[in-house]
C-alpha cells in the first residue's frame, strides 16, 4: 500500500470540512511527486479525490509552492536563487549561463538525463550568493565555472 | 451618532465602521478596487490611501489605507493631501503597468472601475516601456468570457466565488507577478451564481459571455427598473436593450432583496425574448395575421361560447393580467384559474394562506440573520437567491436542516441533511413536530436525525422553516407551517411559490378552481379556452390531461410571449409583450408587490395581456374597467407600486385557512413500489427554458437512483430502463446518485410530463436488456 492509499483510508471516515483534509493537501502532494518528479493533471485529481477537496484548490496550492513541480524535472533538480542578494552577486548571469549550457530554457529539458533547472525565490542562502539548492541541498557562491561543473557532474552521473 | 471630518466635511458613522465604508455611505467617494460592501476590507490593492492628521502638532501626518482604519470620533482626515494622492497614483501606474491598453474593443469600457480609478487619480501617460506579462484565457463555458491580461489582482472575484458564494472551481493560482484566477481545467464555472463576476470584477476580465454575442457600449443602452420573472424572489434587475432588441440583464440593488448579486438564470434567462422561436405575429388557424383580425377572431368564438368559456391565467402572468382576465370570466360567468394543476393550486394557495396566517416570512437581508433553518426540497433552483442567503446565514454560523428527495445542492453546507420519499416528508415532519412539542406517540420509531433537528431547532433563537411549493403536497406544506406555529413568535415561514407572480395569482384564485375548470373541459363543457402566459401541456402532472382534453375544445385562445407546447397548439395564438417590454406588476414570495416599466419596444407591435383582453372586452361590446380599477375592487387601497420603488405589500384579505379534508388533492397511492421526484437544474424554468447559453448546461436526461436502491433491483449506472405508468412510458438510462432517497426515480420536468406525472406520483420501472 502506498503512502497515498494510506492516506486516503485515513480521510475516508473524517467529515468533509475536516481541517485534516485540507491539511493533508502538501503532504499528499509531495508524495506521488516523489515517485513520478512531478504532478500531472491525473495526479491533481487524485489528491482531490483522496483530499475531498476541489481540484481548482489542489491546483492553487500545486501552483503557488515552488518545489512542487507541474511540468516534467530531471533526474537532479537544480534551483538557483533570483531575490536581491543572489541577483546583486550574479545570478541573472548564472541563470542564462545554465541556459546556455543545457541549450534549454529554464524548467525545460534538453534531453532525457538533463537536470532541471529553475529560478528559486530566496532561498535564505544569503551568506552563499549567489547560492541555489542542488536536490534539496545548499551550494554556493556560486560562478559560471562551478556551475557548468556542477551541471555537468548532473548529467553524466547516474 | 460620532462623527469624524473628512477635508472638513462631517461625516457620521456607526461603531465598527471603517473610515472608507463612512465614506462611501456619505457619497464621498475615496478610490478603491478591493474593497466591495459584500465582501469587506482586504488591503490588496492600496488604492484608498487617505492622510490622517495627528492630534499632537509635534507628531507627523500619516498616510493610512481607509478600508483598514477603523472610523473615529474627532478623527481628521485628508483625501485631497498631497502624500495620500501621491501613493493612489503610485498605485495605478503600478496596476496599469502589465494592463492592456485595449478598452478601445473591451466589453468592460464606459462601466470599468479601473478605468474611471485611474481617471480620477492616476497620471495620464504610462512611463513603462519593458514587456507586459501574458497569460493564456480559460474556456469558462457560454455565460462568462475570460481574458486574464486585464487582471489587477484585486482578489475581488474569488472572495465572491470562494467566500460569499461558497463555490470552488475557480481559484488563484500561482504567486508573484503571475497570479492567475481561473479554473483547474477549461469549462463553465459550477456554481450557480457566477455571473456575479462580471460585475464584481472592477476591469474587463470576466464579461458577460452572452452580452458580448450582441454586444453594445453601456451609454447605447436603454435601461429601466424592471423584476426578475424567473422565480418568485423578485429581484430587481436592470435589463438594457438597444435598437428594439433586449441586449443583458445586470443586478439593480434592493436594500431588502438582492443587494448586490443575481443569480445566473436571472442575468442569463433573458435570451427568451430574443428566441427564434418567440411568437411575434398573431396566427389564427395556423395562419399569420394582425393584431385587429386575431382579436376580432378571438372575441367572435368568445362571444359563441359565453358562458361555455373558460380561463386560464399564470403564475408567471403580472397582476393586471391576471386579474382582467378574471374580471373577462366574470363577467361572462364562465370559470377561472391562475394554475393548471389541481394540486399545485392547493399548494400554491395552501402556503399563501400559511405565510398570511403566521406573518413573519422574511427578506433575503433578514434570512441571512437566522440560526437555524429546516429546508424541505431543492432552494437552489426554485428560488436560487434563497439558497444564497442561507449560505450567508451558514457562513455567520447557522446550522442548516434539511429534507430532500433529489438533488440539492445546499446539503453540501447542512449540519443534518436527510434523503425521504416525497411520499413519506409528510410524516417526517408529522413525527418532527410531536419530538419538539414533546408528545411522541408509542409507535413513533424516533430515528436519529429527527432527534438531531428537533434539537437544532429548538436551541435556535430564530429558526426558519423553507418549504418549495412545487415539490409538495398541501399537507406537507400545512405540516411544515404547523411545525412553524410550534416556535411562534420567533419562527420565521418561507414558501418557495412556483413563478413570480404566484403569490398574486393565488389572491386571485378560488381553491378548487383548477380542477372544476379541467373536469369541464373533459366533459365538453367549455367551448373556447383562453390560456394566458401559461403552459397547461406540459404541466408534469396534468399536462397529459390537458392535452387529452383538447380534443373537446373547439377554439384554444393563447396569448404568450414564448413559444410553449400549448401556444403551437393554439387556433389563435396572440403574442404579447415579454417583460421588460412592458410594465406591470408581480407579488413575490413575501407579498410584496413590486412594479416594473417598460424598457423598450421591439419594432413589432406587442401589446400586454391586459391590453389584449380589454380589447377583447370591447370588442364583446363589454368594456372592462382598466386594470388599476379591477385591482383596486380586489385589493382595498391598491396603488401600482412605482418601478425602481421597494415595493409594498399587498393589502389582500387572509385567504381561508382549509384543513387536510378540504384538499382537493388526492393522497399518494400506499403501494411501496417505486415513486417519481423532481430533479431539476438552474435553467428549468419555463421562460429560461428558451435561453440557449443556460440550456447548453443543461445536465443528460438520465433517471437517478440512489445505491441502495439501484443494488436491490440489480440496476447499475448506465443501464437502460423503461419507466411506465398506467398510459404512458418512456426509456432512459440509470445514473446512480446518492442524494436521491430510496425506491426514489428522480427525473427531469420534461421526464414527468412525458409520463403525465407529478413529483411524488408511483410509476413503474423495467430493465431493458
Amino acid at each position: 500500500m502506498t503512502d497515498i492509499d494510506t492516506l486516503q483510508k485515513d480521510l475516508a471516515n473524517l467529515p468533509p470540512d475536516h481541517p485534516d483534509r485540507r491539511e493533508a493537501a502538501v503532504p499528499a502532494m509531495l508524495s506521488l511527486q516523489s515517485e513520478t518528479g512531478y504532478l500531472d493533471d491525473a495526479a491533481i485529481e487524485k489528491i482531490a479525490e483522496v483530499t475531498g477537496l476541489s481540484s481548482t484548490e489542489i491546483e492553487e496550492l500545486a501552483t503557488f509552492y515552488s518545489l512542487i513541480y507541474r511540468c516534467p524535472t530531471g533526474r537532479h533538480i537544480v534551483q538557483i536563487c533570483d531575490s536581491v542578494c543572489c541577483s546583486m552577486r550574479g545570478a541573472d548571469q548564472l541563470l542564462t549561463a545554465a541556459e546556455n549550457y543545457l541549450g534549454a530554457p529554464l524548467g525545460g529539458l534538453a534531453s532525457e538525463c538533463a537536470p532541471t533547472v529553475l529560478p528559486s525565490i530566496c532561498l535564505g542562502l544569503c551568506d552563499k550568493a549567489p547560492a541555489a539548492l542542488v536536490d534539496g541541498e545548499a551550494a554556493g557562491p556560486l560562478n559560471r565555472t562551478l556551475l557548468e561543473t556542477l551541471l555537468k557532474r548532473l548529467q553524466t552521473e547516474e | 451618532m460620532d462623527t469624524f471630518l473628512i477635508d472638513g466635511q462631517s461625516v457620521t458613522f456607526e461603531p465598527g465602521e471603517n473610515i472608507l465604508q463612512a465614506a462611501l455611505e456619505a457619497d464621498i467617494q475615496i478610490p478603491h478596487f478591493c474593497y466591495h460592501a459584500a465582501l469587506g476590507s482586504l488591503g490588496a490593492c492600496r488604492l484608498c490611501a487617505v492622510e490622517i492628521n495627528p492630534k499632537d502638532s509635534d507628531k507627523n501626518a500619516r498616510v493610512v489605507m481607509a478600508c483598514l482604519e477603523p472610523a473615529q470620533k474627532g478623527l481628521e482626515v485628508s483625501l485631497s493631501a498631497a502624500a495620500a494622492q501621491q501613493v493612489r497614483r503610485h498605485v495605478i501606474e503600478l496596476l496599469m503597468i502589465n494592463h492592456p491598453h485595449d478598452c478601445p474593443i473591451c466589453d468592460e469600457g464606459g462601466e470599468c472601475h479601473l478605468q474611471e480609478m485611474t481617471v480620477a487619480c492616476g497620471p495620464s501617460y504610462r512611463r513603462y516601456r519593458g514587456n507586459k506579462r501574458t497569460f493564456p484565457n480559460q474556456d469558462l463555458g457560454p455565460l462568462i468570457h475570460h481574458e486574464m491580461n486585464r487582471c489587477i489582482t484585486c482578489y475581488r472575484c474569488t472572495r465572491f466565488y470562494q467566500d460569499y458564494a461558497l463555490g470552488n472551481d475557480l481559484g488563484a493560482m500561482r504567486l508573484r507577478n503571475e497570479v492567475y484566477f481561473g479554473r483547474f481545467q477549461d469549462g463553465p464555472l459550477e456554481n450557480p451564481f457566477a455571473g456575479n463576476l462580471v460585475e464584481i470584477c472592477p476591469t474587463g476580465v470576466f464579461t458577460d459571455a452572452v452580452f458580448r454575442q450582441h454586444f453594445a457600449r453601456t451609454w447605447d443602452l436603454k435601461t429601466a427598473p424592471s423584476i426578475c420573472p424567473h422565480c418568485s424572489v423578485g429581484c430587481n434587475t436592470l435589463p438594457g436593450a438597444r435598437d428594439g432588441t433586449l441586449r443583458r440583464v445586470r443586478n439593480r440593488a434592493h436594500q431588502e432583496l438582492n443587494r448586490w448579486f443575481i443569480c445566473d438564470r436571472g442575468r442569463y434567462g433573458h435570451q427568451y425574448s430574443e428566441h427564434n422561436t418567440r411568437p411575434l405575429s398573431p396566427r389564427v388557424s395556423g395562419i399569420n395575421t394582425d393584431y385587429r383580425s386575431a382579436l376580432a377572431a378571438a372575441a367572435r368564438k368568445i362571444q359563441a361560447a359565453a358562458e361555455r368559456t373558460g380561463g386560464i391565467g399564470s403564475v408567471r402572468e403580472d397582476l393586471e393580467g391576471n386579474v382582467m382576465l378574471r374580471s373577462l370570466l366574470n363577467d361572462l360567468k364562465g370559470i377561472f384559474t391562475a394554475f393548471n394543476d389541481p394540486e399545485l393550486e392547493a399548494a400554491t394557495l395552501t402556503a399563501v394562506s400559511r405565510m398570511q396566517e403566521l406573518d413573519n416570512t422574511p427578506h433575503l437581508a433578514a434570512l441571512e440573520q437566522i440560526d437555524a433553518a429546516l429546508i424541505t426540497g431543492d432552494l437552489t433552483v426554485h428560488a436560487p437567491m434563497i439558497d444564497l442567503a442561507l449560505r450567508q446565514a451558514w457562513r455567520n454560523g447557522a446550522k442548516l436542516a434539511m429534507l430532500h428527495s433529489s438533488v440539492a445542492p445546499l446539503t453540501q453546507f447542512a449540519s443534518t441533511a436527510a434523503t425521504v420519499a416525497p411520499r413519506e416528508i409528510h410524516d417526517m415532519l408529522t413525527q418532527l413536530y410531536r419530538q419538539i412539542s414533546r408528545q411522541p406517540e408509542t409507535n413513533d420509531a424516533v430515528t436519529q436525525t429527527i432527534k438531531t433537528i428537533a434539537a437544532t431547532l429548538s436551541q435556535a433563537r430564530q429558526p426558519l422553516m423553507a418549504g418549495v411549493v412545487e415539490t409538495s403536497t398541501a399537507q406537507d406544506i400545512i405540516a411544515l407551517a404547523e411545525l412553524a406555529k410550534a416556535f411562534e413568535p420567533a419562527a420565521q415561514l418561507i414558501y418557495v411559490l412556483p413563478g413570480p407572480n404566484a403569490y398574486g395569482a393565488a389572491l386571485l384564485s378560488a381553491a378548487g378552481d383548477t380542477v372544476s375548470l379541467l373536469k369541464a373541459v373533459e366533459r365538453g363543457e367549455v367551448q373556447t379556452l383562453i390560456v394566458a402566459g401559461s403552459d397547461p401541456f406540459s404541466e408534469p402532472r396534468s399536462g397529459a390531461r390537458w392535452r387529452v382534453a383538447r380534443q373537446k375544445i373547439n377554439t384554444l385562445i393563447v396569448l404568450d410571449c414564448i413559444a410553449t407546447a400549448t401556444a403551437e397548439a393554439a387556433d389563435i395564438l396572440i403574442p404579447v409583450a415579454a417583460w421588460p417590454e412592458r410594465s406591470g406588476t408581480f407579488v413575490n414570495y413575501e407579498g410584496r408587490a413590486q412594479g416594473f416599466s417598460t424598457v423598450f419596444h421591439r419594432p413589432e407591435y406587442l401589446p400586454s395581456t391586459a391590453d389584449i383582453i380589454s380589447e377583447i372586452s370591447r370588442l364583446l361590446e363589454n368594456q372592462l374597467c382598466d386594470a388599476a380599477s379591477m385591482l383596486q375592487d380586489s385589493f382595498p387601497g391598491f396603488q401600482a407600486p412605482t418601478p425602481g420603488t421597494p415595493g409594498v405589500q399587498i393589502s389582500a384579505q387572509h385567504l381561508p385557512i382549509r384543513n387536510n379534508e378540504l384538499m382537493q388533492t388526492e393522497p399518494y397511492s400506499s403501494d411501496n413500489g417505486w415513486q417519481a421526484a423532481l430533479t431539476s437544474w438552474l435553467g428549468d424554468e419555463p421562460l429560461a427554458g428558451f435561453s440557449p447559453a443556460l440550456t447548453e448546461l443543461a445536465p443528460p436526461d438520465t433517471a437517478l437512483i440512489n445505491p441502495e436502491s439501484a443494488a436491490r433491483a440489480s440496476l447499475k449506472s448506465g443501464s437502460s430502463v423503461r419507466l411506465w405508468n398506467s398510459v404512458y412510458s418512456v426509456e432512459t438510462c440509470v445514473q446512480i446518485n446518492p442524494s436521491v432517497a430510496n425506491e426514489t426515480i428522480a427525473i427531469p420536468r420534461s421526464m414527468l410530463v412525458r409520463l403525465g406525472i407529478g413529483h411524488g406520483d408511483s410509476l413503474n420501472l423495467e430493465q431493458l436488456v
